[in-house]
């Protein structure tokens, strides 16, 4: 599974620390879900959904081997 | 999301403090025969519960270490979110399996008196396990990040 995390943040001009910050995780969390090592929970995902002003769909993408 | 029931995460420290001073009664008794005075039950045949004649400083040492790799294990970390609780299961199921390992592997070569040490270290070995593995994963998990 891909995301958009890191791009959505950038366009924001948001830290990880400050997107831990805003949705109550760590900063660690956060960059294991960029870098696509964790997979979050459904609540989290629509958490940072909210955050970044995308949706789910578009934040995250099943791939092939999914 | 649905939370693990955990210590405060100040617990962990309390947990760390008194760990050395149990171990040590616990080690002083079993390889040295070391009784803590205080500790000594005696028999009194006039009373309704009637114990046999016992020392408690075993049961003291072995409560003791239980409660404090309970605390270690089982307290927050700074900031709990959903994935380091996730490192704890997996850590867990990883320490649970491990223990089994080990212990199937001392039940098949060790026999006799030595046996009984076995069986007492293995009462500890799950949590212990566990704490290292856990600390080991968040110790990468926080490396990599940086």
């Amino acid at each position: 599974m891909k995301n958009k995390i890191k791009i959505q943040r950038a366009t924001y001009n948001l830290t990880q620390e400050d997107l831990a910050k805003k949705i109550g995780v760590s900063r660690q969390t956060i960059n294991t879900m960029e870098s696509g090592k964790y997979v979050p929970s459904t609540v989290l995902a629509l958490k940072l959904a909210k955050e970044l002003k995308i949706t789910v769909e578009e934040l995250f993408q099943l791939e092939k081997h999914d | 999301m649905k939370q693990l029931p955990l210590f405060p995460h100040s617990w962990q420290k309390v947990g760390y403090i008194i760990l050395p001073f149990f171990l040590a009664i616990g080690i002083a008794y079993l390889f040295f025969d070391y009784n803590i005075p205080w500790l000594q039950y005696k028999h009194n045949p006039q009373g309704f519960i009637v114990f046999t004649e016992n020392n408690f400083t075993d049961e003291f040492a072995a409560v003791g270490m239980i409660i404090s790799l309970l605390l270690i294990a089982f307290s927050k970390e700074k900031t709990e979110d959903e994935m380091i609780q996730f490192i704890r299961l997996e850590s867990l199921h990883w320490a649970v399996y491990a223990n089994y390992l080990v212990l199937v592997l001392c039940i098949l070569f060790v026999y006799g008196g030595l046996f009984f040490h076995v069986m007492i270290w293995n009462m500890f070995t799950v949590l212990i396990i566990f704490i290292a593995r856990f600390k080991y994963l968040m110790y990468k998990n926080n490396k990599s990040n940086q």
